[in-house]
């Protein structure tokens, strides 16, 4: 065994687990500046300079509140369900490509903690994992409102990975290759949203729903659920959800980024590797304004509709989508795949529009 | 405008054994025989057209009679109808519910038999509203007194005028002067005995009759929820995420406001307005101002009505822009609107502040005109407000929400109610006329100036909550036509029509004041018997009568369009448990 291979890896998930975790705290931040900028309002300017200590002043106060346990909930999964949603949240970032190899010590590193050449099925195996720590939430905290936050997330979690399932099914077909670091290599050129905008845009919206983002935050509707599947949940534990679906946020973006939009490649990569990792933060951070940007200006969507939404138009699209990708693979005329695509996507919004406005008064 | 009833219906030539017109000096009407009021109630809906039933209350003429009024309109405009019935005060005091005839009574009549003690009978659900199951007695009776009781009316000899005051909390140490009926012990009592009731009302749609013979589930949405707008509380019978019942219980928030505004002074009542619907405190000042204007027959100068145009519209832009924001929220826009309309709002109470020294408790007028002129600076910034800023506003938010996918297809179809049923839930204002009913007190019966003003009552058709939506916006347009003229006519002069006095002298008889408040109809029912307080001072309000159709509207609905619906009815808790 080589011990400076056991280091490499030891070191890089390290500095990746507290990337995520110091992005998670930030990511509060950044979006409580950006929903206040949007909203007319200033955000938090009071702990440290512009609000920076914010996150520190938040993270002090969730430890040290009361752990509340109802006397009525399953304690043990009670316990379980937020460490079950925020381990895989951490996990997916394993095989995201940072940048390119760089040397160290004349040692050629990669950055990303593993290149599975299956890194695209690891993805959806290990994301889906999450969605059972809010069922078991929701179901553990023995409440009504949890338990419905907790059935609407599974239900929609199943709505929704298809259609992201056949996202990444574009990505897989364009590149030749489930291995995310060949995936972006394959976007030295073109990045993928080029070739395939309409997955691309199927993977931001599908991905929304999976991190229970605004407008699909169906399983903790404020509004309806008071807090969905974590109403009972307090300090740490609460806290911990909290992260998962932060580091979630962070995670998806940069598999987005990964995926479509040309990963750690920008201008002057090949000369100076340590560029890569600054692209992909940038990507990074755009695609989680996106997020925040969303959840400052959509309303939620009802809970059936969603699921309508899911089945009959981002799953039909989706396989379309992934249908074109590879005849335009096989005739081996790109250029079809994104006109045809657009079409299709055309004809759907044009459809959905149709439905919304006719709907009811017939 | 004179008074609230015009005999020109003899309703005493048509039903000669049943009813005698109302001839006590001060009052008007009819008296209606308490065995013959179902009777002449179906006539008057469906021979003369009092569609509308408008307030059902009662009062206490201790100690010979009870009285239960009702004050019946038209929609299709034009004076209304007040009847009454007179009983025995004896217990039981018995009259038949009019809920088959105007289902909008099912509320007031329990409101009237919570506080006054008055048993409808035929009345579909009979239980306490405001108070709670075990509550000891009927507050409005003026034999009941409260813990603490002092004396019968304010101004209290302990506190004034020597200003050598104190409380008679301290005098009667707490729980010394509380007296509970002889079976109730405070300690053991628990929420669930008072719930009984409520849940047994709800047991037969606990059994579901489809195949799968699936469970239903009763979920508490309240008192303490984000959003139902206060401590309300909606039991609702879900079936997976369909409402297939549900019951509002109200009066969290209660503090039996008509029995401490029995105890105020006329003058003193004026500022308590402000706490009911407290989004519209220019509004309810208005209303209260009618009603003892009409007992004291005088009349308020020429700009002091202006001023209450401008200000009851100013208010119902404010509570509409607020209304359309925090639907949104509703919807989950995570408070970006309800923000927008805040700036807008901000903008409006910095107008009302420089006319009156208060933002939101305004306290603004007086029987026979407002309280003070409006600064020259507030009346250029209000300029400013109504031909510049806000039209542009109300535009921007109509660009920006009005075509939004996810808004139609959450609004659209939801809530649905049919002109007939409005009607006859006595549901009033934006509501009652999105469901394509075109009335509006301000056109129907004009109070204050409204005949002068060239103004469109705003309607639409569908009765869904995209409607109720629409309508707002429709109407914030109509309120800035009137703001336009009105500014541009307010004539300079007085603005009171009488010496400014602490103490009115109000002569005996009865008044029905109502305006269209942004909420809906705000009806005072002031009844005085020429002493400094009156005896009788009761509040028809909006948010409380138009939440009897709640359940209707709700019912086949999915969990998350109930608090739309809530929110798009607009409730205040402040005016819905008084």
């Amino acid at each position: 065994m080589d011990y400076a291979l056991l280091i490499e890896w030891t070191l890089k998930s390290l500095i990746l687990l507290l990337v995520l975790l110091g992005g998670f705290a930030y990511l509060t931040l950044y979006e409580r500046k950006a929903l206040a900028r949007i909203q007319v309002r200033i955000g938090p300017n009071r702990a440290g300079p512009w609000g920076i200590l914010q996150p520190v002043a938040d993270g002090i106060k969730l430890i040290f509140k009361e752990e509340f346990t109802p006397a009525s909930a399953d304690k043990l999964l009670f316990f379980l369900a937020p460490l079950i949603t925020v381990v895989p949240a951490l996990v997916i970032a394993a095989v995201v490509p940072w940048g390119p190899p760089v040397e160290i010590f004349g040692r050629r590193v990669t950055l990303q903690v593993a290149d599975l050449n299956v890194g695209v099925l690891y993805v959806m195996a290990i994301a889906s994992i999450s969605v059972y720590g809010i069922v078991l939430a929701g179901w553990a905290s023995n409440n009504k409102y949890a338990m419905l936050g907790g059935m609407r997330s599974s239900a929609q979690m199943i709505s929704y990975e298809l259609a992201l399932g056949l996202a990444f099914v574009t990505a897989i077909l364009l590149a030749d290759s489930m291995q995310l670091s060949e995936i972006v290599a394959a976007q030295r050129n073109v990045w993928f949203v080029v070739l395939q905008p309409v997955g691309a845009a199927i993977f931001l919206i599908a991905t929304l729903a999976e991190v229970n983002r605004a407008p699909f935050d169906m399983p903790e509707a404020e509004q309806e659920l008071t807090a969905g599947y974590h109403t009972e949940y307090s300090g740490m534990k609460f806290a911990l959800f909290f992260m998962a679906e932060y580091d979630k946020m962070i995670v998806v973006s940069a598999l987005a980024a990964s995926l479509f939009f040309g990963g750690y490649w920008g201008p002057g990569v090949e000369r100076f590797p340590w560029l890569g990792p600054v692209y992909m933060a940038i990507k990074v951070i755009i695609l989680l304004f996106g997020m925040i940007w969303v959840r400052a200006t959509l309303p939620r969507i009802r809970y059936d509709r969603l699921m309508s939404l899911g089945w009959k138009v981002l799953f039909p699209l989706a396989l379309a989508v992934a249908f074109i990708t590879a005849l335009g693979i096989l005739l081996e005329q790109l250029w079809l795949v994104p006109l045809l695509s657009l079409l299709a996507a055309f004809l759907t919004s044009l459809l959905v529009t149709r439905a919304i406005w006719r709907k009811v008064y017939a | 405008m004179a008074t609230v009833t015009a005999p020109a219906l003899d309703l005493a030539a048509r039903f000669p054994q049943a009813v005698r017109p109302d001839t006590r000096p001060g009052y008007s009407g009819w008296i209606v025989e308490k065995d013959h009021l179902l009777e002449v109630a179906t006539a008057l809906r469906d021979e003369f057209g009092y569609d509308l039933l408008s307030s059902v209350t009662g009062v206490d003429y201790y100690p010979d009679t009870m009285e239960v009024v009702y004050h019946a309109y038209k929609t299709t405009g034009g004076p209304g109808i007040v009847f009454k019935v007179q009983v025995p005060r004896q217990d039981p005091i018995e009259v038949p519910s009019v809920t088959p005839i105007w289902a909008g009574a099912e509320f007031q009549e329990r409101e009237a038999w919570d506080l006054l003690g008055i048993r409808f009978v035929g009345h579909p659900d009979l239980r306490r509203i405001l108070t709670w199951e075990g509550f000891a007695g009927h507050p409005l009776r003026k034999d009941w007194k409260e813990p603490f009781y002092e004396e019968e009316a304010k101004p209290y000899k302990s506190r004034w005028p020597d200003g050598k005051f104190f409380y008679a909390e301290e005098k009667n140490p707490f729980k010394d002067n509380l007296k509970f009926p002889p079976d109730f012990n405070p300690e053991d009592w628990t929420p669930d005995k008072a719930d009984a009731l409520l849940y047994a009302s709800l047991a037969r749609y606990l059994k579901s009759d489809d195949e799968l013979k699936t469970d239903r589930v009763i979920i508490n949405l309240g008192p303490q929820h984000p959003s139902t707008h206060g401590v309300f509380r909606a039991v609702a019978v879900l079936d997976g995420e369909t409402v297939v019942a549900l019951k509002p219980v109200v009066g969290y928030l209660h503090r039996n406001h008509e029995k401490i505004g029995e105890r105020n002074t006329f003058l003193q009542n004026m500022p308590f307005t402000d706490r009911l619907d407290y989004f519209n405190s220019m509004s309810n000042n208005w209303a209260y101002a009618l009603a003892v204007e009409k007992l004291m027959g005088i009349q308020v100068p020429e700009r002091a009505e202006y001023l209450r145009v401008i200000m009851a519209e100013l208010s119902r832009i404010q509570n509409h822009l607020i209304l359309i924001g925090m639907l949104l929220n509703d919807l989950g826009a995570y408070f970006t609107p309800s923000l927008y309309a805040f700036e807008e709002r901000e903008l409006i109470l910095d107008i009302f502040e420089a006319a009156s020294g208060s933002r939101m408790m305004c306290n603004y007028h007086r029987f026979g005109g407002v309280v003070r002129d409006i600064p020259p600076e507030a009346l250029q910034k209000l300029k400013g407000l109504v031909y510049d800023r806000l039209p542009r506003k109300v535009d921007e938010f109509d660009r920006l929400l009005t075509e939004n996918e996810i808004l139609v297809s959450r609004l659209k179809g939801v809530g649905k109610l049919s002109a007939e049923d409005a009607i006859r839930y006595s549901i009033t204002g934006p509501v009652l006329r999105a469901c394509g009913v075109p009335y509006d007190v301000r056109r129907a019966e004009p109070y204050g100036i409204y005949d002068r003003f060239d103004f469109d009552v705003a309607v639409r058709y569908n009765g869904d909550v995209y409607d109720w939506y629409l309508i707002r916006l429709d109407e914030i347009r109509q309120s800035l036509r009137i703001l336009d003229q009105a500014i541009r006519q307010m004539p300079e002069g007085p603005v009171m029509s009488t010496k400014p006095q602490y103490q009115v002298r109000v002569p005996p008889g009865e008044a029905y004041g109502r305006i269209e408040a942004p909420k809906g109809e705000l009806g005072f029912y002031v009844v005085s018997n020429g002493k400094p307080n009156p005896w009788r001072y009761h509040v028809r309000a909006p948010s409380f009568v138009n939440i009897t159709a709640l359940e209707k509207m709700c019912v086949g609905n999915k969990i998350a369009d109930f608090v739309v619906i809530l929110g798009a009815i607009d409730i205040v808790l402040g005016e819905l448990d008084r």
